[in-house]
């Protein structure tokens, strides 16, 4: 009974905690679907790969989501066309590489600002390297979830689709019957250069040309059904990630995972085992790291702050909405394998 | 199954006309239940139980917001309806592609189950089962290495327990703190390790929200009887002053108790 009450005491704590982060993440997402034409931020990226990764991964400083927000926003970027380089590193480094993570991981650890620094650098450094590493894959589909594959922009597609079309808002009266509805027809009329159809799915990257040219008050009402469709959807994902999260934590005694915290090498995979597990949003985990400040190593510590916001249950079970597993897998062991390295440096050598 | 079928036929941008209605009063269903959910929980006080204090201001605002959705689509949601009325075939709204995991109406009606669940639900304080689970620091290695905690000015009858803890951890010898007046408040705990005599005076410690919570604690000498008379999760105002004793092989810090109070769980029952 008090197990069933802590379990439940922890589930809501970590929702309570949680749904702030990710409607701000779903605001900025809905934001910039509405506001932003994400295509013009494509489009200035760097073209070769590794300075796309670089690019992508400093987005983050744009948008100050979490890695409850960064999904549906990499998400969205990925539908636009994003090169595969810039959506992974956005995705990897977004969660640390912004202002309210710099500040609160600052606050935290004020008496070590080394550890702002590595946090941030080395996740920039891991984001850079895995978005690099995806840049191979030139289109992105068959790593992605058969829905999000089918509203995706075919690569070079999305470059000529950048074309904000004016025709759009004149012809809609009442910007309610929108000749999106009738996809293909629309689409050959208005713009000579049919893009490669493969079913409904250009309706995503169509939509913004759309959206751009729509009245404010008409993209508010917009943003706003995307804000509750997003939080529906995260929403739900959220309640089953923490789920597992309160159980795993009140079925496996903690002390277990402590016990394995000193050494040089048993603390790093201690740390990252408790910060897949614990999912602690990046915003607040810094504080979460500071407890155990004093029994283990630097290096381990930074692994728990690098690797918890790229990986973690809750966040997995968000990545499953974009990602087919086979992609999650490879993002999670070259994630996991760069921390480790980086962190046992910081062991070996400087601590 | 007619949600099967509904999801069926509808066309991915432009729903019919139940399913529309259906996915609108679930979508509003959900929002408003979670920001009552924030609210009430603010209010009623249950947040302290879940989160650190400087995290509470994010829930509440999350819940105003919420709220504030919930009835700019309801006025949107009338607007469709009399413009409906008013024309028959007038088009129902658009909605931005969707792509989704499970079908939008089990996310909608999870979201609410789980709300409804949540206000009726009355959290615990964590029990001091779980305070021995998640194993008792008594030397208290596992606390904040933050030197700015040494509070050498403070007198030691107004430290509290995790601010004692600190101090050790900052200087862990006990002799050094042997004769200082102890008056710390916490929940008892019966260690398996320590003598019948002995019970253990404990505190969980958040930094963030509940899921981070661990304890912290240090033994108490009892000033007659055995722990039997201290029930498990009770939790007690404690005087008396600090000796240093040997428990479990480990020479360490005591507090040796003049009286025990029984006092109600405080409505905070944390420190930070």
């Amino acid at each position: 009974m008090t197990h069933l009450n802590a379990t439940l005491t922890l589930f809501f704590s970590l929702l309570v905690e949680a749904i702030p982060f990710l409607l701000i993440g779903v605001l900025f997402s809905s934001a910039l679907l509405f506001f932003v034409d994400e295509r013009k931020l494509v489009a200035a990226i760097p073209k070769h790969p590794l300075l796309a990764a670089l690019a992508g991964s400093l987005i983050g400083f744009l948008f100050p989501v979490c890695e409850c927000g960064n999904v549906p926003v990499a998400r969205r970027l990925i539908i636009q066309g994003a090169p595969a380089a810039m959506a992974i590193g956005f995705l990897l480094a977004a969660p640390v590489v912004n202002p309210v993570v710099f500040w609160a991981t600052w606050v935290a650890f004020r008496d070590q600002p080394e550890m702002v620094f590595l946090r941030i650098g080395f996740s920039l450094l891991i984001a850079t390297l895995i978005g690099w590493v995806f840049s191979s894959q030139t289109d992105l589909r068959p790593l992605m979830q058969p829905a999000v594959a089918r509203a995706m922009l075919v690569p070079q597609a999305a470059r000529r689709a950048h074309r904000p079309s004016r025709a759009t808002s004149t012809s809609s009266a009442a910007g309610l019957d929108s000749p999106l509805l009738q996809s293909g027809t629309f689409f050959l009329g208005q713009s000579n250069q049919p893009l490669q159809f493969d079913g409904s799915g250009q309706a995503a990257a169509m939509m913004v040309d759309a959206n751009l040219s729509r009245p404010v008050p008409e993209r508010l009402r917009l943003m706003m059904d995307n804000v509750i469709q997003e939080l529906r959807e995260l929403g739900g994902i959220l309640i089953i990630g923490s789920a597992i999260a309160a159980i795993v934590q009140v079925a496996v005694p903690r002390e277990m995972i402590l016990s394995l915290g000193q050494g040089t090498v048993s603390s790093i995979v201690a740390m990252m085992t408790l910060a897949a597990v614990v999912s602690i949003c990046s915003t607040v985990d810094a504080f979460f790291a500071l407890s155990f400040a004093s029994t283990f190593t630097t290096g381990s510590l930074l692994a728990f702050l690098i690797f918890g916001p790229m990986i973690d249950l809750k966040n997995f079970a968000l990545l499953v909405t974009v990602f087919r597993p086979r992609a999650i897998v490879y993002i999670f062991v070259l994630a996991g394998q760069l921390t480790f390295l980086v962190t046992l440096l910081i062991n070996l050598y400087v601590s | 199954m007619t949600i099967q079928s509904d999801l069926e036929t509808a066309s991915p941008l432009r729903p019919s006309k139940s399913a529309f209605w259906r996915q609108a009063f679930l979508d509003m269903a959900a929002i408003l239940a979670w920001g009552v959910l924030l609210l009430q929980y603010w209010l009623t006080g249950k947040i302290k139980l879940l989160l650190h204090p400087n995290y509470i201001w994010l829930a509440y605002s999350a819940g105003f917001f919420l709220i504030g959705l919930t009835i700019v689509k309801l006025v949107q949601l009338s607007l469709v309806l009399k413009a409906r009325l008013r024309q028959t075939n007038q088009p129902f709204p658009i909605t931005a592609p969707h792509l989704s995991l499970f079908p939008p109406t089990w996310s909608s009606l999870l979201l609410v189950v789980i709300a409804l669940f949540g206000l009726q639900f009355v959290p615990q304080p964590f029990s001091s089962q779980m305070a021995l689970d998640r194993g008792v620091t008594e030397t208290l290695t596992m606390t904040r290495s933050q030197p700015q905690a040494f509070r050498g000015a403070t007198k030691p009858e107004n430290r509290t327990l995790i601010e004692w803890i600190r101090l050790l951890n900052v200087y862990p010898e006990p002799d050094a703190y042997t004769g200082q007046k102890v008056n710390v408040e916490g929940f008892a705990i019966h260690l398996p390790d320590i003598p019948e005599t002995y019970v253990g005076i404990a505190r969980f410690v958040i930094t963030c929200c509940a899921a981070d919570a661990y304890p912290v604690g240090l033994p108490v000498k009892l000033p007659a009887g055995d722990r039997s008379a201290y029930k498990p999760d009770q939790w007690f105002r404690i005087e008396g002053e600090m000796i240093t004793e040997t428990l479990a092989d480990k020479r360490q810090l005591v507090i040796n108790a003049k009286t025990l109070t029984p006092i109600p769980t405080p409505a905070n029952p944390y420190e930070f």
